[in-house]
């Protein structure tokens, strides 16, 4: 067995056996419950209010429990002496890391898809349920947050010396990205020429993978408008024909982009001290 | 025949951990002076002193857990910081700060460890013999006490059936037993061309085990001489004695000695 699959498949033991996971899980379902009985209240297919509403919600919860598991997840390593210990072993950070990350995906995909193939069933039996294909997106949605949080997790993981210091890198960084996103790019693109606003909004949304990753859900349900004319660059690149390919490429290079810097990073917090 | 010979001259001469002036400097303060020492294959040698003495510094940067401020470390030829992996290949290393945090079975924790070094599901079983720890059965690690996890710390360094054995504090919280135990399986392990180097604060260990004794003091080397040279000179107890000679003087350890 090879070291990548040798860590991956430990990780996906930690994970299963961890309690945090099942508190996770557990919230996660009441939350797509929820969800689902607001939904039955006013059904409208494609993009609606409820839809971004679960999109909002889904935005809250996902990137900040990811960012934590994984930080943890290699702080919690720093901090029992594990990661010193496997240095002296024969083993390629890009194993450790790509192992580690692959277990702990694995586990936050299958904990969101119950969650939501939970919800699935039970909308299936009941009237008003989510439309299959609106669903489908909303699931793609969550598993694209994973992807690309728990990478900026593994770099979180490798600069924090410790969980506490994680904590509050997570914190920041959720806070940044999830919440404060807009009345930040409001206060700042305010001040500027009006415009450098369009071309300059195109340009920050590359930074924050929470905003363009929900660009590209609402523009995929049809509700592109409702995003405002300022991202009318990134509706019109994810409607051309390659926008699918386009935009898998890009999730692509900011995942391994993410990891190769937090392979650095950790390669070089090593050889440190 | 004389050629023969110089090469099997060369390849024992060469079956050794060097040191060369190795030192570690952090900031304007020295953790460890500069310290030159070849151990050979076979040989078990034991860093003694109190805490601080430099005695993890010097283990770790042997582990390359840390880089030396100065000097090389080569081990069988192969030097550490131009041929890492080579070098990996050929260690053991036993930590002293390892916490078990996750909720694993010994034997879980040790395949793990062998999958890592490709070895075999039986070197899992026999080592966990060999350290006490195969009717241990579904209990966690976590739940062990200090002793067994550092038995399994032992069998963990253990697994690739290293040429360089590194211990660092192994006998702590171990039970007379386990501590007389631990003499015997390092005992085997040099009898099998291994050289062990470890760090201990219990004089009596450090008796028992080592052919060598390196006493530090403040990371600064007091005494570096074999076990039979400590004896001859200091007597029965001689390490004891050779201790409280360099840390309280002749005179406070005589006096100690006629208490």
């Amino acid at each position: 067995m090879n070291h990548f699959t040798t860590i991956m498949k430990r990780e996906l033991k930690l994970g299963f056996r961890n309690p945090w996971s099942y508190s996770f899980l557990t919230l996660f379902i009441v939350f797509m419950l929820s969800l689902l009985l607001i939904n039955q209240q006013g059904y409208a297919s494609g993009y609606s209010g409820i839809t971004g509403l679960l999109m909002n919600l889904t935005l809250y919860l996902l990137p900040l429990i990811t960012l934590m598991l994984g930080s943890f997840s290699l702080t919690g390593e720093k901090e029992d002496g594990s990661a010193a210990l496997l240095y002296t072993y024969r083993l390629p950070v890009s194993s450790w890391l790509g192992g580690k990350y692959a277990g702990l995906l694995i586990v936050l995909c299958i904990i969101v898809t119950i969650g939501y193939g939970v919800t699935g069933i039970i909308s299936s039996l009941s009237t008003g349920g989510f439309a299959a294909s609106t669903y489908s997106l909303l699931f793609l949605f969550a598993l694209l947050l994973i992807m690309t949080f728990l990478a900026i997790a593994m770099l979180v993981g490798s600069l924090a010396a410790t969980r506490w210091q994680a904590l509050t890198y997570v914190i920041g960084i959720w806070f940044f990205f999830i919440i404060g996103w807009s009345p930040i790019m409001i206060a700042l693109l305010g001040q500027l020429p009006y415009l450098w606003i369009k071309p300059l909004l195109t340009v920050l949304t590359f930074v924050n993978p929470a905003e363009w990753i929900r660009v590209y859900i609402i523009t995929t349900l049809g509700g592109g408008t409702i995003v405002g004319p300022e991202y009318y660059q990134w509706i019109t690149w994810i409607r051309h024909p390659s926008g699918h390919f386009a935009f898998v490429l890009l999730i692509l290079g900011y995942t391994l982009g993410f990891l190769s810097l937090a392979g650095w990073r950790w390669k070089r917090g090593s050889q440190r001290g | 025949m004389d050629n023969m010979h110089n090469d099997a001259a060369l390849a024992m001469s060469s079956l050794t951990l060097e040191l060369d002036h190795i030192s570690k400097v952090i900031g304007n303060k020295q953790l460890v002076a500069p310290l030159s020492l070849s151990i050979a294959a076979g040989q078990i040698v034991a860093l003694c002193g109190g805490n601080g003495a430099g005695k993890s510094s010097i283990i770790r940067m042997i582990a390359d857990l840390s880089r030396p401020s100065s000097g090389s470390i080569v081990l069988h030829g192969t030097a550490l910081h131009e041929q890492r992996d080579q070098y990996l290949a050929e260690l053991g290393y036993m930590p002293d700060d390892y916490q078990f945090t996750g909720s694993f079975t010994a034997y879980e924790s040790l395949k793990f460890w062998a999958e890592l070094k490709q070895q075999p599901v039986n070197r899992v079983r026999e080592l966990l013999e060999l350290v006490g720890l195969h009717e241990t059965g579904k209990k966690k690690v976590h739940q062990f006490s200090k002793g067994m996890r550092q038995r399994l710390l032992l069998a963990q360094a253990l697994l690739s059936k290293p040429s360089l054995l590194l211990l660092d504090e192994p006998t702590n919280g171990l039970d007379p037993y386990w501590m007389k135990r631990f003499v015997a399986i390092i005992d085997e392990a040099a009898r099998g061309g291994a050289i062990v180097l470890f760090s201990t604060h219990q004089l009596q260990v450090a008796e028992a085990a080592a052919d060598y004794i390196v006493m530090l003091d403040q990371g600064e080397v007091k005494l570096s001489s074999s076990y039979e040279q400590i004896r001859l000179q200091y007597g029965e107890q001689g390490l004891q004695r050779a201790y409280e000679a360099i840390f309280w003087g002749e005179e406070g350890a005589m006096e100690r000695v006629r208490a």
